[in-house]
C-alpha cells in the first residue's frame, strides 16, 4: 500500500473522464489499496476517488465511520465501475473536497442511492446508502466523469471559503 | 418613484452597517434592497434607500459624513429611478467557471453570455490556492431568455473556456416550490 499524493485545482487530471476498469486484478487491487490508504491519512477525508490520486480509472472509495452526519455506514470500501442504479430525496448541503482544499460550496444531492459496483475481489456489490453516505458516493462517483462540487453549486453565493483556524 | 443608491467601500472593521444604516434612519430614509460583502478585506455594500419627498442624495450624504468620517469609509450616494420595466421571460441558470487565473476570464464567459441574452443577476468569483499557482473561481446566477438554446450555450461557453484553459459548466438553478 501506498500514501499517494491527492491532486488539486487546477491539475488537469480532475477533469479528465475514467475508463472502465472491467476484470480485477493485481493492479487495480494495488489502486484499492492506495485509495483506502491515502484516504485513511488525510484529515476529515471521506472519500476519493482514483483520478485525484492521478489515475484514470472508473474506482473510488468511501468511509463514513463515526462522521455526525451518516446514517448508513458500510465501513471503508472501494467499488470499481460504479452505477447509480437509484437517486431520489435531494438534500442541499455544503460540502468539500480534498482538490479544491479552500473552498466549500452549497451542493443538491439525492439522500438516498443505490450503487452497484465491483468490488476489489471482484465481486459484483450493491450498495444501498443514505444520508451522508449518500452524498460521499455521489460526490466520488462525479470526480470519476470530471466534475467537481463546483460544477454542481446552487447558486452564484453557494461557494464558501474554508475557514481555518490555528 | 425615486429612490436612492448608497455605495460604501472600506478596510473593514466592526460597526460599518450600524454607523452607516443609523445616520441613514436619522433623516428618515428606510433601508430597501442591501447586500453587503467583505472583499480581500474590504468592507462593500450597496443600499438602497427610499424615504419621505423631502430626503435627497446631499441629505442623506451629510447625514452619513460623521460615520464615514469615524470609519474611514468611501460613500456616493446618488438618486435612482426604482421602477423597473417588466422583464422578459427567462429561466435562472447557475454557470460555474474554475481553472488557473489568468487576466480575461470574466470578459470572456460574460460577453458570451451577453452575446446569448443571458443577463448576469449575481456573480461572486474567488481567488484561492498556491501564490504560485493561483486558482481563479466564478459562479454567476444568469437569467436565460426561454428561446435559448441551452446546448448552443454551453457549447459556446465551453469554447471560451478552452481558450482560457478553465473549465465551465451550466446548469438549471433549483427552485423547487414548497
Amino acid at each position: 500500500m501506498t500514501v499517494r499524493t491527492v491532486l488539486e485545482l487546477p491539475d488537469r487530471s480532475l477533469k479528465t473522464l475514467t475508463r472502465p476498469v472491467g476484470t480485477i486484478g493485481a493492479t487495480e487491487r494495488r489502486l484499492a489499496a492506495d485509495l483506502l490508504e491515502t484516504m485513511a491519512v488525510s484529515p476529515a477525508c471521506v472519500g476519493l476517488a482514483a483520478n485525484q490520486l492521478g489515475v484514470h480509472l472508473r474506482a473510488f472509495c468511501v468511509d463514513v465511520t463515526g462522521h455526525r452526519k451518516a446514517d448508513s455506514c458500510h465501513g471503508p470500501f472501494v467499488l470499481f465501475d460504479p452505477v447509480v442504479l437509484e437517486a431520489r430525496a435531494p438534500v442541499m448541503m455544503r460540502e468539500g473536497c480534498m482538490s479544491v482544499p479552500d473552498l466549500t460550496g452549497d451542493v443538491s444531492r439525492s439522500s438516498e442511492v443505490v450503487v452497484r459496483g465491483t468490488t476489489p475481489e471482484g465481486r459484483q456489490l450493491t450498495v444501498e446508502a443514505n444520508a451522508f453516505e449518500a452524498r460521499a458516493v455521489l460526490h466520488e462517483i462525479d470526480h470519476l466523469d470530471g466534475f467537481l462540487f463546483l460544477d454542481r453549486v446552487a447558486h452564484a453565493h453557494g461557494v464558501h471559503r474554508r475557514r481555518r483556524y490555528t | 418613484m425615486q429612490g436612492f443608491a448608497l455605495w460604501a467601500v472600506g478596510s473593514d472593521r466592526p460597526g460599518m452597517i450600524a454607523g452607516l444604516s443609523g445616520a441613514v434612519a436619522s433623516v428618515g430614509g428606510n433601508l430597501s434592497d442591501c447586500s453587503m460583502t467583505i472583499l480581500s478585506g474590504q468592507f462593500a455594500m450597496v443600499m438602497i434607500i427610499t424615504g419621505p419627498d423631502a430626503l435627497d442624495a446631499d441629505g442623506i450624504e451629510r447625514a452619513v459624513a460623521p460615520a464615514v468620517a469615524a470609519l474611514g469609509l468611501t460613500v456616493e450616494v446618488r438618486a435612482i429611478e426604482l421602477d423597473r420595466p417588466p422583464e422578459a421571460r427567462s429561466v435562472p441558470h447557475v454557470v460555474s467557471v474554475y481553472g488557473a487565473d489568468r487576466p480575461g476570464i470574466v470578459h470572456a464567459i460574460t460577453a458570451a453570455l451577453a452575446r446569448a441574452g443571458a443577463n448576469v443577476t449575481d456573480l461572486e468569483t474567488r481567488v484561492v490556492g498556491a501564490p504560485e499557482a493561483p486558482v481563479y473561481t466564478m459562479m454567476l446566477e444568469v437569467s436565460l431568455p426561454v428561446d435559448v438554446v441551452l446546448d448552443d450555450l454551453r457549447a459556446e461557453l465551453e469554447a471560451r473556456a478552452e481558450e482560457l484553459g478553465v473549465d465551465v459548466s451550466i446548469h438549471a438553478a433549483d427552485s423547487d416550490v414548497l
